[in-house]
């Protein structure tokens, strides 16, 4: 190999290493597709998504949702962990951070809330209760962004939420982040500290070549001293000269005067410091409404067909007639268009099918202080394109989802998590068995 | 002086890459016939193969810290009193150790750990630089590297004032482990002013890992200020750096071993 060749080859293998580094990046893509149906299905009912800009208050339906850098955006809703949560997944009980699907600081979050508790740090919640979060983000780089909300589970990985294209303009370099210390100082985040930073790196930098330029400073000198060891054997050491000693003394101890300088010439510059902050936050629970109650007879899941079949029983202990408007299971949105007509997608990933819903049911509106056996049918390609239909392959064939039951007047809406053991067909429905 | 003397002199042992001295003198390089000739090439050696080295060691180092240190050196929220001085000296020191006994048994030049300091510091400023700032957008001050010169600096000294493992062990390998802290303390510190946010005390670098979005490093994954050493509360950082002083002290023997390991079957095998 000729000696280019050898420099060129070393030099890949250099770049090679630091190619490692690129590999533990904090990434993120959306591949909300990619996690397992029973993830997506039995982990975070999540409901009430809205994703806006915080500014305007604009909503942006049916379009990216357009803000300049600086702006802010809001993305809040709701979320029950679920009572069917499956077994071989760690539980929310442990670590949970309120978290966004962005990739990396496009945005700065600047607020993030559960049950109105800043989620600063990681906090534990409960199955089968109500939490509503909302965090608000701050354009900092321009692009189009699908921004998600996020639950991180300790051991679980990251429960992917709903989502909006967001559609980011403007200059990178208008972006400022001030804060205002304990101290009384404001800085603006994006710069602070760098010229400490790069003084001590570049001081460092020249004390290190100056005792590598002292060694080396015969040229040549790798050769000779190698002769040089080689001849004297075991009185090698006695090629150090007394003013290698005196220099080697002089780094040593000038490295130690120099560290601890830094040390103190940086107390007294900042007096006040504290150790980084970790620990849980305590979260406050809410409770569901359990006006409307139900009990699943029987769930079965067409494979040709794409459709969902659920049989249940509902009671209805509120003060108002009820029926159900909508299913929402594994980010899925399945609407009855003679309860709840007219919704469109807010985008075009918006996961909702706007007549997805068939309800069959013996009685138009669920009476108050009645039980109603009725059947839902919740059919839409979605299940295919989203690849909830490999729930099927799953190791407990078991489903859950979001029911919601509204009055009349659509003023009034109850809502339950549902779930249970589901079936798979693949032929033809079945009449349902008699119970 | 010394050294000088010895360049006329042909011989027969030595290749300009000092390694490959199968088939004798005649099959390397047959452009050195004079020893001025023989002069120019290790002048070229130094002045080539030396910083080629050095960025290979140090492309080396960033990624065996990458692997071992990892998220405590990429984020200032990651860098506490208790682990992050732990880790990172204890796992820093491997490969000085190695080279250590190379460039001291076949040169006598102290000066494997700072080399591969620099190696390392330029190494590690260019992925910071273009991965962590250019590519994934964090800002510069958030994800700047640790210096681990000056440590590396009194290792090699001491060996140098020494002339012994045991005593660069004792003395280098235990304020290496020490100064860490204080070392980097001026750049660390800024970020550990308190500022209130949203009711909660957190220091500038707390908030700053909660502003700058990293979807897929949750806060609860920071591995910091864990342990029962806490019930010592402001002396943690000095007990870490005493407790961490001893075990790079026997990293760096178990190193320097090895490396003598390594170093002398490789030329025991190219001398056969
Ligand atoms: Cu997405």
């Amino acid at each position: 190999m000729k000696k280019s060749q050898k420099v060129i080859s070393l030099v890949m293998l250099f770049l090679s290493a630091l190619a490692i580094e690129m590999v533990s990046m904090p990434a993120f893509a959306h591949g909300e597709r990619a996690q397992m149906a029973s993830l997506r299905m039995r982990t975070i009912n999540w409901f009430d998504t809205e994703i806006f800009h915080a500014g305007t208050g604009e909503r942006f339906h049916g379009e990216d949702i357009k803000m300049k850098i600086g702006d802010e955006l809001l993305i809040k809703g709701k979320f029950v962990p679920s009572e069917w949560w499956p077994e071989h997944v760690n539980s929310v009980e442990d670590a949970v951070y309120l978290n966004v699907g962005v990739p990396g600081p496009r945005f700065i979050r600047i607020d993030s809330r559960i049950n109105g508790v800043p989620m600063i740090r990681s906090t534990r919640l409960e199955f089968g209760k109500l939490y509503e979060y909302e965090v608000r983000l701050k354009a900092r780089m321009p692009g189009r962004f699908h921004a998600h909300s996020v639950l991180s589970i300790e051991g679980a990985g990251p429960i992917i939420g709903p989502a909006r294209w967001v559609d980011v303009t403007g200059n990178e370099e208008d972006f400022e982040n001030s804060i205002t210390t304990m101290t009384g100082d404001t800085l603006n985040l994006e710069t602070y500290g760098i010229r400490i930073i790069i003084f001590w790196n570049v001081f460092w930098f020249i004390v290190a070549l100056g005792w590598l330029g002292y060694w080396f400073r015969k040229r040549p000198t790798v050769m000779p001293r190698y002769i040089k060891t080689t001849e004297l054997g075991d009185d090698a050491d006695s090629q150090l000269t007394m003013t290698d000693m005196i220099v080697s003394f002089l780094f040593f101890g000038g490295v130690l005067v120099a560290t601890a300088t830094g040390y103190f010439v940086t107390q007294q510059l900042y007096p006040i410091t504290t150790p980084l902050q970790t620990g849980k936050v305590e979260v406050p629970h809410k409770e569901l409404d359990n006006s409307v109650s139900l009990e699943v007879l029987d769930a079965r899941y067409r494979i040709p067909g794409r459709s969902f079949k659920i049989t249940l029983n509902v009671t209805n202990n509120s003060p108002h007639p009820v029926q159900v408007g909508d299913y929402m299971s594994g980010g899925l949105r399945f609407i009855n268009p003679v309860i709840l007509p007219g919704l469109t997608r807010a985008d075009s990933h918006d996961l909702l099918s706007p007549d997805g819903l068939t309800v069959e049911t013996p009685v138009d509106w669920i009476q108050p202080g009645t039980t109603e056996k009725i059947t839902i049918y919740a059919d839409d390609a979605m299940w295919e394109t989203q690849r909830l239909t490999s729930l099927i392959y799953d190791p407990d064939s078991r489903f859950a989802g979001m029911i919601f039951f509204y009055d009349p007047s659509g003023k009034h809406r109850y809502y339950q998590e549902i779930g249970g053991q589901m079936i798979p067909v693949f032929g033809e429905y079945q009449a349902t068995p008699s119970i | 002086m010394g050294a000088y003397g010895d360049v006329d002199k042909t011989n027969e042992e030595v290749s300009l890459d000092g390694q490959s001295k199968r088939g004798g003198p005649k099959s390397f390089v047959p452009a050195v016939k004079t020893a001025a000739d023989q002069l120019e090439a290790w002048k070229r050696l130094d002045t080539v193969m030396v910083p080629v080295m050095i960025l290979l060691m140090g492309g080396v180092v960033v990624f065996l810290v990458a692997l071992t240190v990892g998220d405590w050196d990429y984020w200032q929220d990651w860098r506490d009193r208790r682990w992050w001085p732990l880790v990172t000296p204890l796992s820093f020191i491997i490969a000085p150790a190695v080279f250590t006994y190379f460039f001291w048994h076949y040169f006598r030049l102290p000066v494997a750990a700072t080399c591969i300091a620099v190696g390392y510091g330029v190494g590690v400023w260019a992925s910071r630089y273009f991965n962590f700032h250019v590519f994934a957008g964090f800002p510069v001050n958030f994800i700047a590297p640790s210096t681990f010169i000056g440590m590396c600096i009194v290792l090699d000294a001491t060996l140098a004032l020494s002339r012994s493992y045991y005593i660069a062990g004792f003395v280098g390998a235990f304020l290496f482990g020490i100064i860490i802290y204080p070392l980097n303390w001026p750049t660390m510190a800024p970020f550990h002013v308190p500022v209130e946010y949203n009711g909660f005390v957190v220091t500038v670098a707390d908030l700053m890992g909660y502003q700058y979005i990293r979807t897929a490093i949750p806060e609860y994954v920071r591995i910091i200020e864990e342990s029962t050493l806490r019930t010592f509360g402001e002396h943690v950082a000095p007990l870490t750096a005493v407790f961490a002083g001893f075990i790079t002290i026997l990293n760096y023997y178990l190193w320097v071993w090895i490396g003598s390991i390594l170093t002398r079957s490789r030329w025991m095998t190219k001398l056969v």
